[in-house]
């Protein structure tokens, strides 16, 4: 990378720290979260609560924030997929004081080390379909009962597209792929591994999920991406659906009908529990923070951001939140379809890694500048590893799938080589190979790499796979976004450019690609690996 | 100079002497046991007036780390001076790997219960398959079971709001103690009695394909109960448990109770089994928990203020004070649980 790049990142730098000196506010803020590697930190008082967290979750922290003011502590929330999660709990260490994943599923399944205790669900809702209100109507989806194969006709036809974020990553991804397969068996009293073995599932999954048209790793970003993205429907908790809607009422946009498919209805509980790391102070701070969030106001507070709470239903005030005429069904009794036994919810979730689900075709631009050298080109080259090793890559459900292609753009201020791999076998490992022997060097353009891989992408029918560039940079490019503007608009595709940030990259750069691209930053400062692994969660 | 060494000779005399005072003067610090405890313990055992007397009266404090009831006779019991699981499988097993323990005894009980939301328990009585008998419900288990193994599904049984088949929520029972003695009492019900080694053969396929239709199950008797309060009728219709749970609830949460005490029902499954909570003393310091816990203020404490019924089996009991409808005074409908190879044996068919 250029020198002149450093100097503006520290100029930036400390332009921000005057500007949250002069604002006053309280160490809150971007700042303090990149520190300690949480996405977001509420309050600035000494003791310290680290919350791992699903996304949804997101839309709570102004009333987790009122309790770390009130109590003059720090909230540090981490969002993670609720797959992530029960993961996290597995390992030795748990660097946390909380989870606070979707589903108790997850909990209860990761919690190996039996760590996690004081297990409270704080709110409900159930995953359900929000689907945009005249194309309901249209489908005959409102006032009525839905069946799940009411809804995989519509998509058979294709007169249904959704998004849903993926099941191997996310609670709602999951749950809403576990529905499907019970209607595709035909309801069976439980998904048994003799089932999943039926030669004609393969085939009706694979169709059904051809529908999808983006996939997501968490389901609040699901959300904000949907509200970005003119598509037509969505898998997500109710709760974010309705919060979908008063945001596009607001722009005076059409609202999304929500469909409780009655034959493949999910409810994720929402359990917060303490992981008991020996910390007795760090005990009583949490147990006091769930008595808050169970109070009688919080909780009411929570239900009016359509969340289901408390055990006498949603209250008369709040029937304006929960609106009937955006299909919500505040009393409707919701009943969900049984979880499978836990090694054949694995065995399910194996399948949609490797068979079922679209495969992606992913594009890696990876900077290979001289700024990279050392320590950051290691951890590159262990990140990597991870996605591109298959038993690494199992390990978090983020196998490559039969036809999955992936394809390797290592970049300084050109184009280094292009190198191609199609399924999980050789070819993939042999991908390891260049992305490790790849010497390191030279400057950095980012944006000659991206356009090789749209160009790239354009060799395909992407309506066959779910495309994306994932970038990873360390330096600030030459500017040239406009070029990769117009070549993207030209091929005139939906294809995201994930970038993650490293080093020294400028910030503005990655956000401009998102914006235009629908996309989202990641930041890869803290834990590379990490940052890899959820980007690959996206895709 | 010498007086200066006089002088601090003297001090540390001082020092020393109120040291030594201060040790013998005060009464003698209460002895720490430690030992495994099942979690649906944990609320009495952290209960401050049972603290209280306890440290008081028995100079006794308990310390604990949670565990299963099972888990915890074959975890490493090295600096653990008792035991605490919450059923009589666990003492034998105990037995049978190292033979008997300093001491044992059974503290507190209650039985296994079905709890459910009014609605679904007047469509089951009027199914037949609950029945009242002054004002406390009693579930058939054989009819119930007859609509497990049909896949009779809630719309049969005059429920179309709920999605799917008949079903009771259980924990898993090789992962907590209510889901085993709820497979226990089901193993009873096929067999005809109480399941032993010469009938259990017999009734295991039946019993496999009963469970595994059940899917996935939680693993902690407290979060099912959880679950079943909040994720509300459609989620948990029906589900197994402990007795002492909703009476403990009712008591530690008044106002929560008060917005669902019209909605939820218990029944007792005829014949249900008790869950004994055995005290295993692994050593003497141990069996001084005994004496503390078979204390008469602890015993009153943990059934009025825990729900755990104490003293001989079948006692009545005043049942009025926790304001639950349908509290059985006196638990007589209840065989005995399979004893501990049998249970094995029910356990490894499930796993």
């Amino acid at each position: 990378m250029k020198g002149y790049g450093k100097w503006a990142g520290a100029f930036l730098a400390l332009l921000c720290a005057a500007g949250l000196a002069l604002a006053g506010c309280g160490g809150g803020g971007r700042e303090s979260a990149e520190d300690s590697g949480a996405d977001s930190v509420l309050g600035s008082g000494r003791e310290t609560l680290r919350i791992l967290s699903g996304s949804e979750n997101e839309e709570l922290e102004p009333i987790l924030e009122n309790f770390a003011e009130e109590q003059n502590v720090r909230i540090e929330m981490t969002y993670q997929g609720s797959l992530d999660i029960m993961r996290a709990l597995g390992r030795e260490e748990i660097p946390y004081d909380g989870v606070w994943p979707a589903s108790s599923l997850w909990l209860s399944v990761g919690d190996t080390n039996f760590k996690v205790k004081h297990t409270e669900s704080i709110s409900i809702t159930p995953v359900v379909f929000g689907i945009r209100q005249s194309l309901a109507e249209e489908l005959g989806f409102v006032g009525r009962e839905v069946s799940v194969n009411d809804l995989l006709e519509a998509i058979r036809g294709g007169n249904l597209r959704f998004c849903m974020t993926s099941a191997t990553q996310s609670n709602s991804g999951a749950s809403a792929y576990i529905g499907f397969l019970y209607a595709l068996l035909g309801n069976p009293e439980v998904i048994t591994s003799e089932d999943l073995e039926d030669p004609g599932l393969q085939e009706q999954m694979t169709e059904l999920l051809s529908g999808v048209d983006r996939s997501s790793g968490s389901s609040d970003w699901l959300k904000d991406m949907f509200l970005e993205g003119g598509y037509d429907a969505m898998v997500n908790y109710e709760c974010l659906i309705i919060q979908a809607n008063e945001e596009l009422e607001d722009r005076g946009e059409e609202t999304l009908q929500v469909v409780y498919p009655y034959d493949g209805l999910s409810i994720a509980d929402s359990p917060l529990g303490y992981v008991d790391n020996g910390d007795d102070g760090k005990e009583e701070l949490f147990l006091k923070l769930q008595e808050y969030l169970l109070s009688d106001s919080v909780q009411n507070e929570i239900q009016r951001t359509g969340r289901r709470t408390g055990y006498a239903g949603i209250s008369e005030e709040n029937r304006d939140v929960f609106r009937e005429d955006w299909g919500v069904q505040p009393d409707r009794v919701l009943s969900p379809i049984r979880m499978p036994a836990s090694d054949v919810l694995f065995q399910c979730l194996n399948l949609y890694q490797t068979e079922f689900k679209k495969p992606s075709l992913n594009v890696y631009c990876l900077d290979y500048s001289g700024s990279m050298e050392g320590e950051g080109n290691e951890q590159l080259v262990e990140a990597m590893g991870q996605l591109l090793i298959q038993e690494e890559a199992a390990k978090n459900f983020l196998q490559a799938s039969e036809h999955e292609v992936n394809i390797l753009i290592p970049f300084n201020l050109s184009v280094l080589g292009v190198y191609q791999a199609e399924g999980p076998g050789e070819e993939l490992e042999e991908l390891y190979d260049v992305v490790r022997d790849q010497p390191v060097g030279g400057g950095t353009n980012m944006y000659e790499a991206a356009m090789e891989g749209l160009s790239m992408l354009s060799e395909y029918d992407l309506s066959q796979y779910t495309p994306a560039i994932i970038l990873l940079t360390d330096g600030e490019s030459l500017d040239s976004f406009d070029d990769f503007r117009d070549q993207y608009e030209a091929m005139g595709a939906d294809v995201p450019v994930f970038s993650i940030m490293f080093g020294d990259a400028q910030p503005e750069q990655l956000e401009q690609l998102a914006e235009l691209t629908n996309a989202r930053v990641f930041d890869g400062r803290t834990n590379l690996t990490e940052a890899f692994r959820q980007v690959k969660g996206y895709n | 100079m010498k007086t200066k060494w006089i002088g601090l000779a003297v001090l540390l005399l001082v020092i020393t002497g109120a040291g030594l005072y201060a040790a013998v003067g005060r009464p003698a610090e209460a002895v720490e046991i430690t030992g495994f405890v099942g979690g649906e313990k944990i609320g009495l055992l952290e209960d401050e007036q049972v603290t209280e007397r306890m440290e008081e009266k028995y100079g006794l404090k308990m310390d604990y780390a949670r565990a299963g009831s099972l888990d915890m006779i074959t975890a490493d019991h090295s600096g653990r001076n008792y035991l605490f699981p919450s059923s009589q499988t666990a003492l034998e097993l105990y037995e049978n790997l190292y033979g008997r323990p300093t001491k044992s005894e059974i503290v507190l009980n209650t039985p296994i219960v079905l709890y459910t939301r009014r609605a679904v328990a007047k469509a089951l009585t009027d199914q037949g398959i609950v029945s009242e008998e002054d004002g406390v419900l009693y579930g058939d288990m054989e009819k119930l079971i007859q609509c497990l193994e049909d896949e009779t599904t809630w719309e049969e049984l005059g429920l179309p709001q709920l999605y799917g088949s008949f079903s009771v929520g259980t924990t898993d029972p090789n992962k907590s103690n209510s889901g085993n003695m709820f497979a226990g009492l089901l193993a009873n019900i096929l067999c005809g009695g109480v399941a032993d080694e010469s009938n259990i053969d017999e009734a295991l396929p039946r019993l496999r394909s009963i469970f595994q239709k059940l899917g996935y199950m939680e693993t902690s008797s407290s979060d099912l109960f959880d679950q079943f309060l909040k994720t509300g009728m459609g989620a948990k219709p029906l589900i197994a448990g402990y007795e002492n749970q909703l009476l403990e609830f009712a008591v530690q949460n008044p106002s929560d109770w008060e917005q669902v005490k019209d909605d939820i029902v218990m029944i007792y499954p005829n014949p249900s089994v008790w869950s004994a909570h055995v005290f295993i003393a692994l050593d003497e310091a141990g069996a001084k928990g005994i004496d503390a816990l078979m204390d008469e203020e602890v015993q009153q404490l943990a059934w009025d203020r825990h729900g755990f019924r104490t003293g001989v089996y079948g006692t009545a009991m005043d049942t009025e004070k926790f304001g639950v409808d349908g509290v059985a005074r006196e638990i007589t409908r209840i065989a005995p649980m399979p004893d501990v190879n049998t249970m094995m044996k029910i356990m490894d068919a499930l796993k």
